[in-house]
This record gives structure tokens, sequence and C-alpha cells, in this order.
């Protein structure tokens, strides 16, 4: 894919406030579209008859390991993001390219995260018969609807300051607990295995 | 000017998502259903003798209308409540768990029959018929035991089913049974070289108990 690295940089840190009032389309479609990745998400999980392949083959341990190790890769490159995000908003000295570092982190831990999710609802589905399940599930379906807010709100200019942090925060700590209540809770349960 | 790096991203993700899907879909019930058969008590053994004998008691046998049940995992409790009976059914053969989660509890097999209904054997005579009612329940009855129990039991799905674990542990083998109802309650039996007592709860998602210190996985059955 082509990604303009000028343009990108352009409108990155916060810009000074809007003149005019800001349409309401702006934050409506971002949050309608989450609402509706999420929701979307939930009822597929919901209503698809779990196909179980997380039991395969020589035990669903080995599922289970590529989904942690996956998850924890997807993990790593959100600290990234944190770290590269406080660079591109000049909290943290960074390089130059710290912009074209904060997109590709953010991008590869998202692909990343992307098999586990599918595997997720196609195999397991949404479940709710223990707390850390039932948090893993409703957090899981929440990140991509937050995600999707996040990259469509990158496409407006002249948002508030804080709203792209705060949307950025979010989706780190969202992703954060899913790591803990699912790959961190697998290394916890199996111990550290491939 | 509005930057399509974003949208690109999401874009991506979403037909990533969808090509694994669909690679799931389309490789999924190989993969899936030989590792079952593995794992789950060998049902091949035995063919199911005079499946023409009109003597089975009648009472369990009449389906109406002659449905067949639908495929998949029924869980439920006995109408007494004192156990739990789950039947899974596959390929026109079928496996049941009973158990009381203290001291009684029974493997059985079979095959469906043509008119839907079940008649199913286990160890030391246990008897376990059944028959659809509606599409989504199996209503039937059980003797094993010393006792005679009736049950309907409904459609589950996953992770409700019947799980078992093999191991040795000590010197000991150790042959675990659950039912995990929906709503996650579980009932089971861990038995120690022939003697049976309540089982620990296992991790439905992954089939992770622990039994006298030491780790169990218990995987799901089917026929």
């Amino acid at each position: 894919m082509s990604v303009d690295p000028n343009a990108a940089t352009q409108s990155f840190p916060p810009r000074p406030p809007a003149h005019r009032a800001p349409s309401p389309a702006r934050y409506l479609v971002p949050a309608l579209v989450a609402a509706a990745v999420a929701v979307g998400l939930g009822v597929y999980g919901k209503t698809h008859e779990p196909a179980g392949t997380a039991f395969n083959l020589a035990g669903f341990s080995s599922t289970g390991a590529v989904k942690s190790w996956l998850a924890s890769t997807a993990f790593f490159f959100a600290l990234i993001q944190l770290v590269s995000a406080f660079m591109v908003y000049g909290r943290l000295p960074g390089p130059r390219w710290s912009a074209k570092l904060h997109r590709w982190s953010g991008r590869i831990a998202f692909l990343v995260a992307v098999p586990v999710a599918v595997h997720c609802l196609y195999a397991l589905g949404y479940q709710t018969y223990s707390t850390r399940v039932m948090w893993h599930s409703v957090l899981g379906c929440f990140f991509f609807g937050a995600f999707s807010a996040k990259m469509l709100l990158l496409r407006s200019e002249r948002l508030p300051g804080w709203l792209l942090p705060f949307v950025g925060g979010l989706v780190f700590s969202v992703l954060t607990l899913i790591w803990l209540t699912s790959a961190l809770w697998f290394f916890r349960t199996f111990g550290v295995t491939t | 000017m509005k930057r399509p790096g974003p949208l690109l991203t999401l874009l991506a993700g979403l037909l990533f998502g969808l090509f694994i899907l669909t690679l799931n879909v389309t490789t999924g019930t190989k993969t899936v259903s030989s590792p079952y058969k593995a794992e789950s008590p060998a049902v091949s053994a035995s063919p199911t003798p005079a499946t023409t004998s009109p003597s089975a008691r009648p009472s369990a046998s009449p389906s109406p209308s002659g449905t067949v049940a639908a495929e998949g995992v029924y869980t439920g409790r006995t109408d007494d409540d004192s156990s739990a009976v789950a039947v899974s059914l596959r390929g026109g053969r079928a496996i049941a768990y009973f158990c009381d989660g203290h001291n009684i509890e029974s493997w059985l097999k079979g095959e469906v029959k043509d008119d839907g209904s079940l008649s199913l054997t286990g160890a030391h005579g246990a008897k376990l018929t059944a028959a659809p009612k509606g599409s989504k329940q199996l209503r039937g009855t059980a003797d094993l035991g010393g006792g005679h129990y009736t049950f309907t039991i409904d459609k589950a799905k996953k992770p409700s089913g019947i799980y078992r674990a093999n191991s040795q542990v000590a010197g000991a083998k150790i042959v675990g049974g659950w039912i995990v109802l929906p709503g996650g309650r579980q009932v089971g039996i861990v038995t120690r070289d022939g003697a049976p007592s309540a089982a620990p709860t296992i991790d439905p998602r992954t089939g992770v108990t622990t039994v006298d210190g030491h780790r169990l996985t218990a995987h799901p059955v089917t026929p």
C-alpha cells in the first residue's frame, strides 16, 4: 500500500483549535462505525455456533500457544505505539521517523491481532462463563470498534487536541487488558510454551 | 486533504480477517473431525447388534413423525435432578455420558436409528434410550447403577458438552468425565483406579483441570 509520508506527518501533532464549529459528522461517523463493528463482532460471536477448532489435533495447546504468541507480538508493537506516540507529540525525544514508526508499528500490531480475533470468534465465540472470559469477550469486540474509530478519526483534521491521544490511549489500554486476560493467563496456566 | 492510509489499514485488516475466516470454513470440518475421533472412546469396536429388535422398550422409541435429532450435543439434568446427562450425536453415531457428580457414572454408545431414536449401551449393563422431542430436545430414559431415570435434555452450544480425560497420576489410572451444562455449571467424576469421586472443575475453554496436584487436560467427546 502506498502512503505519502509528507501528508501524514502534516496533521499528526495536535493542531490549533478549529476556527469554526466542527460538523458533528466528524465524530458521529467514527463513533457509529465503532459501535457497529463492536456490536457486529459480538453478535457474530454469540450467534455463530463455535466451531471449536481450538481443540485441534495434538491438543488445543498449540492453537492457544500460537494465539498467545501472536497476541504478545501485537502487544509488543502496541508498546512501541505508546512510546512512538509520545515521540510524535514531542513528549519524548525521538527520531524524525517516529511518525512513520508509529504508523507501521500500529499496522503490524493490528494485522497480527486480526487472525487471533478471527480464531477467537470463529472457534470459541462470545462467551461469558467466567469473569476473565466475559471481560475478554467484551473487550475484544470493543477493541476493534475503538480501533476503527481511531483510524477514521485520523482522517479528520482539526480535531480537539486531546481526542486522538485519548482514543489511542483507550485502544492501547483495551489491548493490554485483552492480552492480560488471554495470553498472560495462557502462559501462566500452561507455562511459556510454543 | 483526506489521507487514505488509515482506511487502507482497516481495509487490509478486514480482507485479511475474511481470508483467514474462509480458510477456517473450508478446512475447518476436516481438521476438526479427525482429532475428535482419536480422542473419544472408541465407538467403532462394537457394531450394535439387533437393530431390528422390536423388543426394545417401546416407551422411548416412538419418535413423533420420525424426526431425526440434529447433530450436536444435548445436555441437561434428569427429571429427578439427581444427575446430569449429555448426548453427543454425529454421523449416525451417539455417545452419552451420565454422571451424578458423586459416584454414579456411565459412558454409553450406540447408533442413531432410522426413526431418529437412540438405544445406547455401556459397561455393567447400562442402557440409555432417547428420541427427539421437537428439533432441539431429546427425551429418554436411563437404566444404570441400579436406578431408573427419565430426562429431557436440550441442544447445547460449546463449551457445553461432554469432556473426558485419561491419565496416570502417581501410578494410579485416572479417568475423568465431565458434563458442562449451559451457564457453565459442571458435573463430573474422577475415577482413581476404579474408585469414583467428585471431580474438580475444568476450564471449559481449554479442558484443563488439576487432579491430586497434577494438571490434566480433558477433551471434548464426540462419537
